[in-house]
C-alpha cells in the first residue's frame, strides 16, 4: 500500500506538466484528468450504494435499490471492487473492507457455485494481497490455512476421466450427483493463472497440475483444422457445441494461455496460443472481424461480433501483435458509435442487432482493450472511447442507486442488475486509462524491496497480469514465493565466483553447462561454447525460440494513430 | 416480491435539451424530423446536426457548431436533431452508423455531408463554401488569383445576355455544389466567368464551356460531345482529372489507409504548418506550393512559370504592377495548349557517361486525325493517353540519341486508334542544370520545331530502363542549383502532403519533432518501403529555401541526410535507478563510452514479456558490482537505433564486455530468462577472465576488483543482516504469537479449573437436591400413611354411622309400632322424641363434616398416589 500511494504522490506532479497547452484554433486533446476524476466519481457512487442498499448481498439492483445473491453470497460486488480501490488510491477504505471480509466471508457454506465463476471472481484475497509488500509475508504463510476449504470444492469438480472439470460444484458437498457434464470450453481452460499462483503460494502443486491437466486434455481435443468448439462433455470429451469462435464460451481459455505463459514463463501455453492463434486467423478472420464458424468444417456458421470478443485486441497487444490489435479494434469501436454500447451480439453483414441480444450489462472488454493498445500506442482514439464510454455510461445507465445494465441497446431499456464486473473491471480499465501514471503501469523504475525468512525479494516491479475479472497478480511475487533455495544458493555460489574469476582461470561454471542442466529439453552441444557457432545455431531455430517474445514494431506504426492503419509490405 | 423485482426494467429517460435555450442552434430534441423539414422550406442555407445525446463526439462537437452557429446564424439555419430518442420521428426514418452527422442544404439541393475535422473553422469555411460554391471572376486579375492557387480550379464561361440564367449555368452550379458531397476538402474550386474577354484568356469562346485549370500538365476543356453535360459528370471529370502537386492530408479519425494508399507510391514530403482554412492568406503555404510546383515542373512549361510568377507577387502590395508583366505571358499558355493533351515522359539515358537528358513532350494530335473541325474544343481522355504512351515506348529508342539544343518532333500513329495521332517532341537536357537554366529558357520561349522521321536511328540499347539512372552521377554542385523539375530529375520523387498541424501534430511529435518548441511547423521526408525518414532540422525555419536545400540534399545519390533517429525525451531518471535507462541520445555514451561491462535490455512497456522480466533485471542490477557493471535496458518502441543494433524482437538482451564493445553477444533465446542464467551468461562473456601479464594497470584492476568483491560482500552482509532482522521478526512475531497461544491456554486451563469447581458445587448441588428430594418424598409418604390412617379412621365412623343409622331406622321402626300400639305412651314418648330429635339435629351436621372429612382425604390422597 505504502508503494501504492509513494507511486501516486509524483505521478500528480507529472501530470500537471503534461497538460496540453494547444492554441485557440486547435483541436483540443481530451481532458484526461477530468474524466479520471469523472471515472472516480462512478465509482464511488456505485459503491456507496451498494454497501448502503445490498451489502452484504452479491449484487445491488440499481431500479430497486436493493441486493440479491447471484453467484453464491459472498457479497462478492465488494469483493470484486477492492482493488479497485486501492488502484483509485483508496488505501483506508480498502483496509477497512479488508477487515470485514476477513471476518465475514465463508466459502464453505452449502450453495452450488460455478467453478468458474467462483475461481476468477473469489480468488480475488490474494490477488489483491499481492500488491502490498507488508501484507505479503503473511500471504504465503496465510493462505495454508484457507487451502483445504479452496481445495476441497475446487479439486474434486477435476476428478473426472478426461480432466476437465465440471462446470458446478456444491462448496460443502463438491460435486452434486446426476450434474451436468457438459461444460464450455472457457470452464475447462480458465484456472492455470489462479491456481498456478495458488500453488506457488502453497507449495502443494496439485492445483497447477489439474488445471495444467485441464488445458492438455483441451488441446488435444481440437479439431484437425486446430480448432476447439464451444462446450465439451467432460466425461465422453465430445463436442456438444462445435460453434469455434473467439468470444462467449471460449474467451478466456485462450487469454489465459496466453497470460499463464507471461506469468509463468512458460513455452508450452504459448506455443499452444500460436497454433490457435493461427487456426483463427485462417478461418475466422474476415476484414479484421471475428465470426463463429464450424470448428471442423471452418465453415462460417454466425457472421456476428460478440461482446465478450472485445477482449481480443489487447491480448494481441500483450504479445506485440499490435498492428492487427488496432485495426480490430477500430471495427469494433464503430460498434460502440453506432449504440453507445456493445450489444451481445451484432449481425456484422446487416449491421445491427441480433433479435434477444441487444442488451449491454456495462462489460468491459473494449475498455480494456483499449487500456492496453494505449500502453503500445498512445493513441488519441483509445482516449476517445474512453470518453465515449464515460459520457455514454452516465447518460444513459445512471440511476439514483446506481448503473443499470442497458436491457436493449436499440431503446436503452434498463434492466434491474449491475453485475459485479461493472466495478471490478470496467471502472478499474477506465480509470487506469485514464491514469497513465498508475503504479499498476509501472515499467519497472520503481520497486520494492523485502526481506523475506526465504531471502531478500523485489516486489511491485510491474508487469501485473490481471485475471479475467481484472484482479492484478504481480509476477515478482510469485517468483518470490516460489523461488527454490536452490536457485539463492546457486546464485550465492556464482557471486563468490564472480569475485574469484581472476584467480581461477579454470571456470567451474560455463554458461553453456550450466544452463544445460537447467533447461533439459534444450540442451545444447557442451563444446559449443563459441559465440559464434552459438549464433548460427540460433539463427537456424529462430521460430522455435522465440516464443516468449514479442516482434518489435514496425515502420508505420510510428503512423499508425488516430484510425490509419498500414498494410503489410508482403 | 423477489420475483417481481428480477423484471423490473426502466425505459430510457426521456430526452432534454442538448444545446442551451440561449443557443443559436434550434434543438428538436424530440427528433422531431417533420418540424425540421418544415423549417428548411424558409432558409436558403440550413445545417442540420444530427446527435445523440450519449454520444462523446456529438458532445464534444457541440461547441464547434455553437461557435460557427454564433457567427453565421443570420445567414444559416441551424438545427439540431436528436436522433437517437426511438420514439421521435428521426431515428425512425434515418439509421445513422456513428454521431454526429452533419448535412447541409442549399435550397433544395442536398444533402451535402460534411465529413471534415470537427473544429469549427473548418466547420465554418465548409459553409460558407455550401452558401458560395462558385466564385465569381469578374476581371483579369481575379482569374489570375484563381489559377494561381495551388488547389484545383473549374472554370466555366457564362454569358449573361438576355436570359437570367444562360442554358448550363444551374448545372454548372450544381455540380459545384455536387463536388462538395465527394470531396468534402473542397479542394476543388469552382469559378465562373462572364466576361468574354476575361474568357478568353484561357481561350474560351463559347458560353457554357467548362474548363480545368492545371498547372503542370495541360489544362482541359469539358468533352461536352463525349460524356453528358450533367452536374455529376462534370465533378467527375474535374476529379479524375485533377492535379495535386500538393495534398492535404486529413485522417477522418475511423479506420483507414489513407497514410498507407499516399505512402505506398514513393517517398512523401510531410509538411505540418498550423492551418486556418478561414484565413484570407497563408504566405507559408503559398511558399510551399511554389517549390513543390517548381519541383514538379518538368517541361518547363509556360503556363507554370506565369503562375509561379503570379505566385510570387502576390505577396506584394502593388499588385496591379505586375499585372502587364503576367498579361504578356497568358497569351502563350494558350499557344502551347494547341496541343491540348500532353504528358511529360523523361527517357532513359543512353550513354551514362553523358550528362544530357532527353524530355519528351507526347501530345495527342487530333488535328492530323478525322476530327479536324473541332480543334478548338479539344478533349482528351486517359485512355488516349495511355495508348499513346505505349506505343511510344515502343518507339522511344528513335529518341535516345537526340542531342539538340532544339526541340525534335515526330509524328506517330497510335496503335490502339488509327484515328489520332500523337506528336512526340523532345529536347535534351543538360545535366549541368545551372547553366541549362539559365542559357536555355531562350529556346523555349521560341520553340524551332523541327519534324524527324521514326526509326531512322535504330542503333541503340533497347533493354535500358524507365526508371532514370542509377549508376550515373549527379554533378555535386546540383544542390546549389535551382530545384525546377527536379521530379523527373531524380529516381526519388516525392510526394509533397500537407498536414494542418492543429489537428495531426501528433504524427509530427511521432516522427520526432520537438515537443518543446512553440511552433508547430515541421517537414519530414519518409520513405516506407526504406523504412526510413528523414528530418528538417527543426531550429531552421521553415521557408522555401530550407525546403528546396532539403528536396535536393534527398534527391542526390550521396545524400547528405542521416535517417531520423525517434529519441524519447520524457524519459525520467529516478532515484531508484538500479536499472539505466538508454535512450537514443545517450545510447552510445551509456553502451560504448562507458569503462565497464553493458548489460543491454531491449525491451517494450507494452510486451508481456518483458514486463513480467522487470523483477529479475532489477534483482540482477542489485547483484552485479556497480564500478564494473552497468545494466541498462532501452524502450526500443520509443527508442530508434542505427540498423545495426536493431532488433526483431523483445525482450532482447545484448552483453557488451568492457574493452570488446564491438563484440557485442546475445543472450540466446532457448534458455529462459533467470537470475542463474543471466549471471552465467555474464560470467561466460565478461572480459575479466583475460589473462594478460600483471602490470601496474592489472594490479590496479586487481584492487578494483577486489574492492568491489569487498562492498559486494559487505553488502552481502547487510542483506544478511536484514535477512537476519526478518528472522527475528519473524521469530518474534512467532514468539508473540506463542506466548499468545501460552496465554490462551492459561486462560483455558483457568477457565477448565473454574468449570470444574463449578462442576463439584453442581454435583453438591445436586446431592443436597437429591437428599431434600428423598426428605420431602419420606414426609410426603408419612403423610400419605397418616391420611390412610385417617382415611381408615373416617372409614370406621362410616361404618359406625351406617350401624347408627341402622339402629336408628330398626329403633324407629320400633317406635312406630309402639306408636300404634301404645298411645298412652305418648306424652312420655314425646318428650323422648324431642331429646332424640335434639340428638339427631346434633349429629347431622356431624355427619356431614364427616362426610366432607372423606372426601378431601379421599383426593389428597389419590394425589399423594400421583406424587408416589
Amino acid at each position: 500500500v505504502m508503494a501504492a500511494l509513494r507511486s501516486l504522490g509524483p505521478l500528480l506532479c507529472l501530470w500537471a506538466l503534461r497538460l496540453p497547452t494547444g492554441p485557440g484554433a486547435a483541436a483540443r486533446p481530451l481532458d484526461i484528468a477530468s474524466y479520471r476524476e469523472r471515472v472516480r466519481a462512478m465509482f464511488y457512487h456505485a459503491y456507496e450504494h451498494y454497501l448502503e442498499s445490498a451489502f452484504p448481498y452479491d449484487e445491488l439492483r440499481p431500479l430497486t435499490c436493493d441486493g440479491q445473491d447471484t453467484w453464491g453470497s459472498f457479497s462478492l460486488t465488494l469483493i470484486d471492487a477492492l482493488d479497485t480501490l486501492l488502484i483509485l488510491g483508496n488505501v483506508s477504505e480498502f483496509q477497512r473492507v479488508v477487515n470485514v471480509l476477513q471476518e465475514g466471508v465463508d466459502f464453505d457454506i452449502d450453495v452450488n457455485a460455478s467453478v468458474f465463476e467462483t475461481n476468477i471472481r473469489g480468488e480475488v484475497g490474494f490477488s489483491v494481497v499481492f500488491m502490498q509488500d507488508y501484507l505479503f509475508v503473511r500471504v504465503c504463510a496465510v493462505h495454508r490455512v484457507n487451502t483445504p476449504v479452496i481445495q476441497k470444492y475446487d479439486v474434486s469438480a477435476f476428478q473426472t476421466p478426461t480432466g476437465m472439470p465440471y462446470g458446478t460444484v456444491n462448496l460443502l458437498h463438491g460435486v452434486n450427483p446426476g450434474e451436468t457434464p457438459v461444460t464450455c470450453t472457457a470452464g475447462i481452460g480458465t484456472f492455470i493463472v489462479e491456481f498456478a499462483t495458488l500453488s506457488h503460494l502453497t507449495g502443494d502443486p496439485v492445483f497447477e497440475d489439474v488445471a495444467r491437466k485441464a488445458l492438455k486434455a483441451l488441446w488435444k481435443n481440437r479439431s484437425d483444422i486446430g480448432l476447439v468448439g464451444n462446450h465439451i462433455d467432460v466425461i465422453t470429451a465430445k463436442w456438444v457445441a462445435q460453434d469455434a469462435g473467439i468470444g462467449a464460451g471460449v474467451d478466456s481459455y485462450f487469454e489465459y494461455l496466453v497470460k499463464g505463459a507471461i506469468l509463468l514463463q512458460d513455452k508450452e501455453l504459448m506455443s499452444m496460443f500460436l497454433e490457435y492463434n493461427k487456426a483463427i486467423k485462417n478461418y475466422t478472420k474476415f476484414d479484421d472481424w471475428y465470426l463463429w464458424v464450424q470448428m471442423y468444417k471452418g465453415t462460417v456458421s454466425m457472421p456476428v461480433f460478440q461482446s465478450l470478443e472485445a477482449y481480443w485486441p489487447g491480448l494481441q497487444s500483450l504479445i506485440g501483435d499490435v498492428d492487427n490489435a488496432m485495426r480490430t479494434f477500430l471495427n469494433y469501436y464503430t460498434v460502440w458509435k453506432q449504440f453507445g454500447g456493445l450489444p451481445e451480439f451484432y449481425n456484422i453483414p446487416q449491421g445491427y442487432t441480433v433479435d434477444k441480444r441487444e442488451g449491454y450489462p456495462l462489460r468491459p472488454e473494449l475498455i480494456e482493450s483499449a487500456m492496453y493498445l494505449y500502453r503500445a500506442t498512445r493513441d488519441p482514439t483509445l482516449l476517445e472511447l474512453g470518453r465515449d464510454a464515460v459520457e455514454s455510461i452516465e447518460k444513459i445507465s445512471k440511476v439514483d442507486c446506481g448503473f443499470a445494465t442497458i436491457k436493449d441497446l436499440r431503446d436503452h431499456r434498463l434492466d434491474n442488475r449491475m453485475e459485479s464486473f461493472f466495478l471490478a473491471e470496467t471502472v478499474k480499465y477506465l480509470y487506469l486509462l485514464f491514469d497513465p501514471d498508475n503504479f499498476i503501469h509501472n515499467d519497472g523504475s520503481v520497486f520494492d524491496v523485502v526481506m523475506t525468512p526465504y531471502g531478500e525479494c523485489v516486489l511491485n516491479a510491474g508487469g501485473y497480469v490481471f485475471n479475467t475479472e481484472a484482479h492484478p497478480i504481480d509476477p515478482a511475487a510469485l517468483h518470490c514465493c516460489r523461488k527454490q533455495k536452490e536457485e539463492q544458493w546457486e546464485v550465492e555460489d556464482l557471486m563468490r565466483e564472480f569475485y574469484s574469476l581472476k584467480k581461477k582461470t579454470n571456470k567451474k561454471f560455463t554458461f553453456k553447462r550450466a544452463s544445460d542442466q537447467g533447461e533439459g529439453e534444450s540442451a545444447k552441444d557442451p563444446e559449443d561454447s563459441s559465440s559464434e557457432k552459438g549464433g548460427e545455431k540460433r539463427n537456424s531455430r529462430k521460430n522455435l525460440h522465440s516464443l516468449l517474445s514479442c516482434p518489435s514494431q514496425s515502420f508505420t506504426s510510428k503512423l499508425a494513430v488516430l484510425g490509419q492503419v498500414f498494410l503489410d509490405n508482403t | 416480491s423477489c420475483s417481481r423485482a428480477k423484471d423490473v426494467t426502466m425505459p430510457a429517460k426521456l430526452p432534454v435539451n442538448f444545446f442551451s435555450t440561449r443557443s443559436p442552434v434550434i434543438d428538436l430534441f424530440r427528433g422531431q424530423l417533420d418540424y425540421a423539414d418544415h423549417l428548411r422550406q424558409d432558409s436558403e442555407i440550413v445545417l442540420y446536426f444530427f446527435y445523440a445525446p450519449w454520444c462523446g463526439q456529438s458532445i464534444a462537437a457541440r461547441e464547434e457548431i455553437e461557435r460557427v452557429a454564433s457567427r453565421l446564424s443570420d445567414q444559416v439555419l441551424f438545427v439540431a436533431v436528436n436522433c437517437w430518442w426511438n420514439q421521435g420521428k428521426c431515428r425512425k426514418q434515418k439509421h445513422f452508423f456513428y454521431f454526429p452527422v452533419i448535412h447541409l442544404y442549399h435550397r433544395s439541393f442536398g444533402p451535402i455531408e460534411y465529413k471534415g475535422p470537427m473544429s469549427a473553422v473548418y466547420i465554418e469555411k465548409f459553409v460558407r463554401r455550401v452558401m458560395t460554391p462558385l466564385l465569381y471572376i469578374s476581371s483579369r486579375s481575379k482569374l489570375l488569383d484563381f489559377l494561381s492557387n495551388y488547389e484545383p480550379g473549374v472554370l466555366g464561361y457564362f454569358e449573361f445576355n438576355a436570359s437570367p440564367q444562360p442554358p448550363g449555368y444551374l448545372t454548372f452550379f450544381r455540380s459545384a455544389l455536387h463536388s462538395l458531397k465527394k470531396d468534402y476538402l473542397g479542394t476543388i474550386r469552382f469559378g465562373v466567368i462572364t466576361d468574354k474577354h476575361v474568357a478568353e484568356e484561357i481561350s474560351l469562346v463559347h458560353s457554357g464551356s467548362v474548363y480545368l485549370h492545371r498547372h503542370v500538365n495541360t489544362s482541359l476543356i469539358y468533352p461536352n460531345d463525349i460524356m453528358n453535360y450533367t452536374a455529376e459528370n462534370i465533378c467527375k471529370w474535374a476529379l479524375e482529372n485533377r492535379e495535386m502537386l500538393v495534398r492535404w492530408l486529413r485522417p477522418h479519425g475511423g479506420k483507414s489507409l489513407l497514410l498507407n494508399n499516399e505512402l505506398k507510391k514513393g517517398p512523401a514530403l510531410l509538411i505540418f504548418i498550423p492551418y486556418n482554412p478561414l484565413a484570407e492568406i497563408h504566405p507559408l503555404l503559398d511558399e510551399i506550393t511554389k517549390v513543390a510546383l517548381e519541383y514538379h515542373n518538368c517541361n518547363k512549361s509556360q503556363a507554370a512559370e506565369a503562375d509561379l510568377q503570379h505566385l510570387g507577387d502576390t505577396d506584394s502590395p502593388a499588385f496591379d504592377s505586375s499585372v502587364p508583366d503576367a498579361h504578356m505571358k497568358l497569351p502563350e499558355t494558350i499557344s502551347i495548349a494547341k496541343y491540348p493533351c500532353c504528358n511529360t515522359v523523361v527517357l532513359p539515358q543512353w550513354h551514362s557517361i553523358s550528362r544530357t537528358h532527353n524530355v519528351c513532350e507526347l501530345c495527342i494530335n487530333q488535328t492530323l486525325g478525322i476530327k479536324p473541325n473541332k480543334v478548338h474544343v479539344p478533349h482528351c481522355n486517359f485512355l488516349e493517353i495511355e495508348a499513346a504512351l505505349d506505343s511510344f515506348y515502343l518507339q522511344e529508342h528513335t529518341f535516345f540519341q537526340v542531342v539538340s539544343s532544339t526541340i525534335e518532333c515526330s509524328n506517330l500513329l497510335s496503335f490502339y486508334s488509327p484515328f489520332s495521332y500523337y506528336t512526340a517532341c523532345c529536347r535534351t537536357v543538360n545535366r549541368h542544370f545551372l547553366s541549362f537554366i539559365s542559357s536555355e529558357k531562350t529556346i523555349f520561349q521560341t520553340p524551332k520545331v523541327a519534324f524527324s522521321s521514326h526509326g531512322k536511328k535504330d542503333n541503340t540499347q533497347h533493354s535500358i530502363p524507365h526508371i532514370e539512372d542509377r549508376n550515373c552521377f549527379i554533378p555535386d554542385h546540383i544542390s546549389g542549383t535551382n530545384i525546377t523539375g527536379l521530379s523527373c530529375r531524380t529516381n526519388k520523387t516525392l510526394n509533397v502532403y500537407l498536414l494542418d498541424s492543429n489537428l495531426f501534430w501528433i504524427y509530427a511529435e511521432r516522427l520526432g519533432a520537438s515537443r518543446s518548441t512553440h511552433l508547430k511547423e515541421f517537414a519530414t521526408i519518409v520513405d516506407l518501403k526504406e523504412e526510413v525518414h528523414y528530418v528538417l532540422d527543426q531550429n531552421q525555419s521553415l521557408v522555401g529555401s530550407t525546403l528546396e536545400d532539403f528536396i535536393k540534399n534527398f534527391s542526390v545519390v550521396y545524400s547528405p541526410l542521416k535517417r531520423h533517429l525517434v529519441d524519447d525525451p520524457s524519459v525520467r531518471f529516478h532515484e531508484q535507478h538500479v536499472i539505466t535507462e538508454v535512450t537514443t541520445s545517450t545510447f552510445h555514451h551509456t553502451v560504448f563510452l562507458s569503462e565497464k561491462n553493458v548489460l543491454l535490455i531491449y525491451y517494450a512497456q507494452w510486451c508481456g514479456f518483458c514486463a513480467s522480466l522487470n523483477h529479475i533485471f532489477i534483482q540482477l542490477a542489485r547483484l552485479l558490482p556497480p564500478d564494473n557493471f552497468i545494466v541498462a535496458r532501452i524502450d526500443i518502441t520509443r527508442n530508434d537505433l542505427p540498423w545495426e543494433f536493431m532488433t526483431d524482437h523483445l525482450p532482447t538482451i545484448l552483453f557488451f564486455p568492457h574493452r570488446r564493445k564491438e563484440q557485442s553477444v546475445k543472450f540466446p533465446e532457448d534458455f529462459s530468462v533467470n537470475l542463474p542464467n543471466l549471471l552465467k551468461f555474464i560470467l561466460h562473456h565478461s572480459s575479466l577472465s583475460s589473462s594478460e601479464p600483471c602490470t601496474k594497470e592489472c594490479l590496479h584492476k586487481e584492487t578494483v576488483l577486489q574492492q568491489g568483491h569487498i562492498s559486494h560482500l559487505e553488502r552481502e552482509i547487510q542483506k544478511l543482516r536484514s535477512e537476519i532482522n526478518a528472522l527475528h521478526q519473524a521469530h518474534d512475531q512467532l514468539e508473540a504469537q506463542l506466548s499468545e497461544a501460552r496465554r490462551e491456554e492459561h486462560r483455558l486451563q483457568q477457565q477448565k479449573h473454574t468449570l470444574e469447581k463449578q462442576h463439584k458445587s453442581l454435583q453438591l448441588h445436586s446431592k443436597q437436591l437429591q437428599a431434600t428430594y428423598n426428605r420431602k418424598n419420606q414426609e410426603l409418604l408419612e403423610m400419605a400413611e397418616k391420611l390412610q390412617q385417617l382415611a381408615d379412621a373416617s372409614e370406621n365412623l362410616l361404618k359406625e354411622n351406617a350401624i347408627l343409622r341402622i339402629l336408628v331406622a330398626s329403633r324407629e321402626e320400633k317406635l312406630q309400632s309402639k306408636d300404634e300400639t301404645k298411645e298412652s305412651l305418648q306424652s312420655e314418648q314425646t318428650l323422648s322424641e324431642d331429646n332424640d330429635i335434639s340428638g339427631s339435629t346434633a349429629t347431622a351436621p356431624l355427619e356431614d363434616k364427616r362426610i366432607d372429612n372423606t372426601n378431601t382425604v379421599e383426593t389428597e390422597h389419590s394425589s399423594g398416589n400421583r406424587t408416589e
